[in-house]
């Protein structure tokens, strides 16, 4: 079943061209990776899904429902949540704070305090967050504060849930960890990924599916298997 | 839940000595605790807007003086109740109409653009009353002091219930989420412009009608006063005196600033100023979260 379908997606900044006719789909249930080296407009993908972008062309549908041209906050309650590359805590506020008005205002909806408690502290046992939750957001280390962000998306309920180089900055302990919460989190939440990362070990293991891009222009896609033996891609990357 | 219980009752043993002052029948008491009763309700209504949301308004006196106004426009014509009540609506609707645009900026922009606001409104006043050959305006037949400070007291007291409920309700999450990242508070499904559009104006109504009320006390509007800049400035040291982290802090800082007031008013008036600048500059250096936050502190070591 397809959950995502991305038609036609092109977005210029000024005279440069960040996303070129993009077109995917993203099955139900699946880790989609997204590839390419800085500027190959992975995240302005994410911003055009999750509503903080809006494309010059094309069309972006969740479930069959366009999606394109709706509020970010709109996009949340449909179902659709993103995390921040560079982390975006509710620093004044605890890390169980942070997650309730995840819980309260996403597309779980979550109508008393209690509930959205409940939620919230679900998400943060998903991350490994639990025991920080009276902390301050603001006093997380690097890793604490991905985590917060990853809580963050899950805490609204979202079904789709887009990671933005949720491991850049790990020590090699922490990515393994984090490889970990994921792939249990996809199965105990049955939830659906899409994944942007740099550490590439990550990315292998985990997608179903990779989309590579470079400058914009789709030039590859297909199982991890597929892409690492891509003539294209290799060409990109090693020369 | 202790804290709380512990500002109830100091909150219920507040008010019941606030409702026996009239008793006593010392006007310069209960004019006093008029103003003690403005400045809470004022600044509480400011912290529903700017201490929740980080958007710090500068401009806050335009409600209050648009509310005046409005009081002046139809005292005589309309029962004191319902002129009040206009005041209040005319104050909503005009945050209506200016928040949309002006809650697009954010930071120092909005602070200065707050302020610009005020000072344009006041200007604009000023123009047509002068237009209409009005300098001032006096009311006649306003109501005694007593009742008219307990109508204050009734706004004060409202205006912080409404803070306790907002900060402890979904919208109060939502409007500090705002505070601390507001694209971060979107992708969350936040809806930021409808959230600070509805602080916005609800922190608009009361000091329209306190405006109302501040008109009948003094009864006479001229434009400048009542637009005077110097109220929303008084409203913000308030806040950061106090500290606007709880319910509890425009109540002290409301208090701090009154006293004080009346005792340099009395004793050093040349000096009033400058004592009160020195004073706001050592809290925003020293005790950045005003007196509650000190109180918080002691409550959190005991």
């Amino acid at each position: 079943m397809t959950i995502l379908d991305i038609q036609g997606v092109s977005k210029s900044f000024g005279g440069i061209k960040a996303l070129s006719n993009v077109s995917f789909t993203v099955d139900e249930g699946s880790i989609f990776g997204l590839m390419g080296a800085n500027g190959a407009g992975k995240t302005t993908l994410f911003g055009v899904i999750a509503g903080q972008i809006k494309p010059n062309t094309g069309s972006v549908a969740f479930r069959k429902q366009v999606i394109t041209g709706k509020r970010p906050d709109q996009i949340c309650r449909i179902g659709i949540s993103r995390t921040f590359q560079i982390v975006r805590p509710f620093a004044g506020i605890s890390v169980l704070d942070n997650v309730i008005v995840s819980a309260l205002y996403g597309a779980a909806a979550n109508n008393t305090h209690a509930e959205a408690r409940e939620a919230g502290l679900a998400a943060l046992e998903a991350v490994g967050l639990a025991d920080a939750a009276s902390q301050m957001a603001g006093e997380l280390t690097l890793s604490g504060q991905k985590r917060l962000e990853i809580a963050r998306a899950l805490a609204t309920g979202a079904e789709l849930v887009l990671l933005d180089e949720v491991m850049a900055g790990l020590t090699p302990t922490e990515i393994e960890r984090m490889v970990e919460t994921l792939s249990e989190l996809r199965h105990s939440r049955n939830l659906t990924f899409m994944l942007v990362e740099h550490v590439m070990g990550a990315l292998m293991q985990l997608s179903d599916r990779i989309l590579a891009l470079d400058h914009g222009v789709p030039i590859a896609i297909g199982t991890p298997t597929e892409i690492a033996e891509n003539e294209e891609v290799l060409k990109v990357y090693f020369g | 839940m202790k804290t709380l219980s512990i500002d109830l009752v100091a909150g219920i043993v507040l008010l019941a000595a606030a409702l026996v002052l009239p008793l006593t029948g010392m006007d310069y008491l209960v004019g006093i605790a008029f103003n003690l009763a403005m400045w809470v309700a004022l600044t509480q209504s400011w912290s529903i807007l700017s201490a929740m949301t980080g958007y710090v308004s500068l401009g806050h006196v335009v409600f209050c003086g648009i509310g005046a106004y409005m009081v002046a426009l139809t005292t005589g014509s309309l029962p004191l109740a319902a002129s009040l009540g206009f005041a209040g609506l005319a104050a909503g609707v005009s945050a209506l109409v200016i928040g949309l645009p002006v809650l697009r900026v954010r930071g120092p922009y909005f602070v200065i653009l707050t302020f610009g606001l005020a000072e344009l409104v006041k200007n604009v006043i000023v123009q047509i009353e002068t237009g209409l050959g009005q300098f001032s305006r006096l009311i006649f037949d306003a109501p005694p002091l007593n009742s008219l400070y307990l109508v204050m007291l009734g706004l004060a007291v409202a205006v912080t219930v409404a803070a306790v409920f907002v900060r402890h309700s979904k919208l109060g999450r939502g409007l500090i989420a705002i505070r601390e990242n507001e694209e971060a508070a979107e992708a969350i499904g936040v809806p930021v412009i409808r959230l600070k559009l509805i602080a916005f104006v609800a922190a608009a109504i009361i000091p329209g009608i306190v405006g109302g009320v501040m008109l009948l006390r003094t009864s006479y509007f001229e434009a400048a006063q009542a637009f005077d800049p110097v109220i929303s400035f008084s409203i913000v040291t308030m806040a950061i005196v106090g500290g606007s982290g709880s319910a509890r802090g425009p109540i002290l800082g409301a208090f701090a600033f009154v006293l004080l007031s009346e005792l340099l008013w009395a004793r050093f008036p040349q000096l009033y100023m400058i004592i009160l600048g020195i004073l706001l500059i050592l809290f925003i250096l020293f005790v950045p979260r005003g007196l509650s936050g000190l109180l918080d502190r002691k409550e959190a070591r005991q």
